[in-house]
């Protein structure tokens, strides 16, 4: 048992780390395998963000340039007119309307004069500008204006080209952001002598900056040639607020600064800032000829944020998968640890079944042969339990020259079963100790048994009581299968059909009884024997049993020859039943008081040998010398012819002679494994013949038949078998 | 076995002494047989020593005396016991010798 805990827990521990690295293999791969899947979905995410971004860059500069362009051309186009106007300064104001009411994006121009250009007024710039529904004109030539020293007059005189100003907020004019452009005018003498303008609303702008909706949380910026952000202060102002405070964030990073510093210089890029605790994906592209640059920002929750959230899920299946395998092989040990504790415990069960089934085994004599003192008997019995512990019994014993023998089988199988087997066998050896008769026997027992049996279980049975000393045979069955009697031929031995014990009590049982011969013999078994299998549910059988049990064999080697014959037959079919045997082999001689016996070889002068065997018995039998002279001779006579005849020449052999006393006749019997040869079949001689005519031989079966009283020949078992008889 | 030969008179005698069974015939059958030279004239079988004869004793007896029916001879069976003379009678011998 020890080891067997010891096994135990070595498994334990073998299938607990096995567990552990199954666990851990699935735990890596799993890992891995999202750690892949994460760098390419992010690569991905990445790539998505960048088309978006740039695809909402390239959208926001082409409606920014379609606005310039057209802002640009109206201006552009009106230089010429302003030109012929120039000598009337006030028509100019006419062509400014012309501007504005020609172009929608245009919501204010001017044409301002050189101050000093015109003699009439040292300034003068007329303004006209949408107000509301209508037209407005005003004047920019106020004190308070000073508008020749103004950005958008300076800068286009100074480079001799079209200038985008910064944007501005219109103090005047509803709080929105402005821009303007302006170009120089020339007059046909190539001087400098005006500038012209147009001023656009950046209204749109708010449409384009700030909040877009690529991304929940990107913003998109839009910067002037100097950096300064353009805002337009008529926007949401929590809006407004909002980006500025991230904007303010963005200026502690050093990428920012980099960023701005490209920007700047109308490059185009991306790059990725890192403010607040959170990187932010960048990508920044210049509008032309405005000197403006543009830039998105997406917070980096917005672009893996939906796949982080996934991953986690994912990351939280995985765990629970982990969880669900470790629980899975978890069960599986439990149930392996609960399948060992079944074994162990079928393993002790069938340990002592097994104890049972030796202890029954030893109440059965086993011992072979079991009366190694006796010439006249020979018996071996067997029994092969199908499993576990079966039923069947056999049991004998001599008491007072008397050999009581039993077979039987209980019903059912099992220990029930052998219990009640164990029962039998005792109540036989019990009544048996004290009761000759097998009817009275059986009456007895089946009494007993009838009277315990709760379970109805019933015993078939086989008794006999064998007298060895004149082989007279007494028994009874109790509802067994007839044993086989075996002499010259097989046969079944005639049984009364009792019932079987246990059954009904108070039953009487129908005793019978034969008389055994020397080298008659019995064979008794039980059902498993007859009923045996094999795998085409063929039965071996009554006759298969009778042709295993031809010619003679000891005992023992009777059962070995049947059990390997029932072997052969059943094959690997499994054996279903318990098979029982015993086998008797009578040996003594029939009505013999007392027995004398003598082997002789087949030379002459072994006869020497005869004359004091036969003087011995003549004497012990008190017979007359003249008596036992003749008889000498009648033996002498048929033992030379056996000598002289049975074996061919130079072979060896011999001639038993069996001497035995009865009542009134002395009887000798003569045998020999010679060849077959009867000598009473000789003719008698004609003793009455000449002396010429009296043969040599034949006179020897003539005394024989002379001195004896009866002589009789057989041939039996492969032996000569001469009996002869003298009446005393 | 013993078989004592002796001669007087043309009278050729074999004491025969002891049990004359099988054995015993085989041993003494050439020192019979040399007796038929003397078949002619009278042998004299003396049995008052023996004391059993099987039949191979008395197939030398016959064959001795078939010596002596063809050479004229006769053989005589003197002193046998009881015992014998039943075995002689049995057999017929009783009538084949000349019993003293």
């Amino acid at each position: 048992m020890k080891n067997i805990e010891t096994n135990k827990k070595s498994f334990l521990n073998r299938s607990a780390w096995a567990g552990l690295l199954l666990v851990l293999v699935a735990a890596l791969t799993l890992e891995a395998t999202s750690l892949i899947q994460y760098y390419y979905s992010k690569k991905g995410l990445v790539a998505e963000a960048t088309k978006r971004a740039e695809t909402q860059l390239e959208a926001t500069r082409n409606r920014v340039m379609d606005v310039i362009n057209q802002t640009e051309s109206a201006v552009r186009n009106s230089i010429w007119i302003a030109q012929w106007c120039l000598d009337v300064p006030d028509s100019l104001s006419r062509v400014c309307q012309r501007i504005v009411e020609g172009n929608p994006v245009v919501v204010g121009s001017t044409v301002a004069l050189m101050p000093g250009y015109s003699r009439r007024y040292p300034l003068y710039a007329p303004y006209v500008c949408q107000q509301a529904d209508t037209i407005a004109i005003k004047t920019l030539a106020t004190s308070e204006y000073d508008y020749p020293s103004q950005e958008w007059f300076v800068k286009p005189l100074e480079t001799d080209r079209g200038y985008w100003s910064e944007p501005y907020v219109d103090e005047g004019g509803g709080e929105i952001l402005m821009t303007t452009y302006s170009e120089p005018i020339k007059d046909k003498h190539g001087r400098q002598s005006a500038v012209i303008t147009g001023d656009i609303s950046l209204e749109w702008l708010a449409d384009l900056t700030g909040h877009i909706d690529i991304y929940p949380n990107a913003i998109c910026l839009m910067t002037s040639r100097t950096g300064q952000l353009m805002m337009n202060p008529a926007q949401d102002l929590a809006l407004l607020q909002s980006v500025a405070e991230r904007v303010e964030m963005f200026r502690s990073s050093e990428e920012f600064k980099q960023m701005q510093q490209a920007m700047l210089g109308g490059e185009y890029g991306n790059t990725v800032l890192s403010a607040g605790n959170v990187k932010w994906f960048t990508f920044y592209a210049p509008v032309e000829r405005t000197g403006w640059s543009m830039c998105i920002v997406i917070p980096e929750d917005d672009i893996f944020g939906s796949f982080r959230k996934t991953d986690r899920n994912v990351k939280l299946l995985q765990v629970l998968g982990l969880l669900m395998l470790i629980l899975i092989l978890q069960a599986l040990a439990r149930s392996q640890i609960r399948f060992n504790r079944l074994n162990e415990r079928r393993e002790k069960m069938e340990n002592e079944l097994h104890i049972a089934s030796e202890i029954q085994m030893s109440m059965v004599p086993k011992v072979f042969p079991p009366f190694p003192e006796r010439h006249d008997l020979d018996i071996a019995a067997d029994i092969v339990p199908a499993k576990e512990v079966g039923g069947d019994l056999y049991d004998y014993f001599i008491r007072d020259e008397k050999l009581f023998f039993c077979l039987g089988d209980v019903s059912g199988k099992g220990i029930p079963a052998s219990l009640v087997m164990a029962v039998t066998r005792s109540m036989f050896r019990t009544i048996s100790a004290h009761e000759d008769s097998p009817s009275a026997i059986l009456s007895n027992l089946n009494n007993s048994l009838a009277d315990m049996n709760e379970t109805d279980m019933f015993v078939t049975f086989f008794l006999g009581v064998l007298n060895l000393s004149d082989g007279h045979l007494t028994y009874c069955n109790a509802g067994h299968n007839p044993p086989m009697i075996l002499t010259d031929s097989i046969l079944n031995l005639p049984v009364e059909a009792n019932l079987p014990l246990g059954v009904l009590k108070g039953m009487d049982f129908v005793e019978q009884e034969i008389q055994l011969h020397y080298d008659d013999a019995l064979f008794l078994y039980t059902d498993g024997l007859s009923e045996a299998e094999n795998n085409a549910h063929e039965q071996f059988g009554v006759y298969r049993i009778e042709a295993a049990l031809h010619g003679r064999k000891n005992a023992f080697d009777h059962l070995k020859n049947m059990q390997k014959h029932v072997n052969d037959f059943v094959g690997s079919a499994p054996q279903s039943d318990d098979l029982t045997m015993l086998f008797l082999h009578y040996l003594g001689d029939a009505l013999a008081q007392e027995e004398h016996r003598i082997t002789l070889d087949n030379k002459v002068s072994q006869i020497s040998r005869l004359a004091g065997f036969m003087e011995e018995i003549c004497e012990s039998s008190g017979i007359g010398s003249s008596l036992a002279m003749s008889l000498n001779l009648a033996i002498e006579e048929a033992v030379t012819n056996v000598i002289l005849y049975a074996y061919p020449n130079g072979t060896h052999g011999t001639v038993v002679i069996t001497a035995t006393k009865k009542d009134g006749s002395l009887e000798f019997i003569i045998s020999d494994s010679g060849v077959p040869f009867d000598p009473t079949a000789a003719p008698e001689p004609d003793i009455n013949a000449s002396v010429q005519e009296r043969p040599i031989g034949g006179l020897g079966i003539h005394l024989v038949r002379t001195i004896m009283d009866n002589v009789s020949y057989e041939y039996k078992n492969g032996r000569n078998i001469l009996t002869l008889t003298k009446n005393i | 076995m013993e078989v004592n030969i002796s001669k007087e008179n043309q009278v050729v005698t074999a004491a025969l002494v002891g049990r004359l069974d099988t054995p015993a015939s085989q041993e003494i059958a050439p020192r019979i047989e040399s007796l038929k030279n003397d078949a002619a004239g009278t042998i004299v079988l003396d049995c008052s020593q023996l004391n059993y004869i099987s039949s191979s004793g008395l197939r030398i007896f016959l064959s001795l005396r078939k010596a002596a029916s063809e050479k004229g001879g006769k053989v005589i069976v003197r002193n046998i016991s009881n015992d014998i003379r039943s075995v002689f009678m049995m057999t017929g011998f009783l009538n084949l010798f000349e019993i003293q």
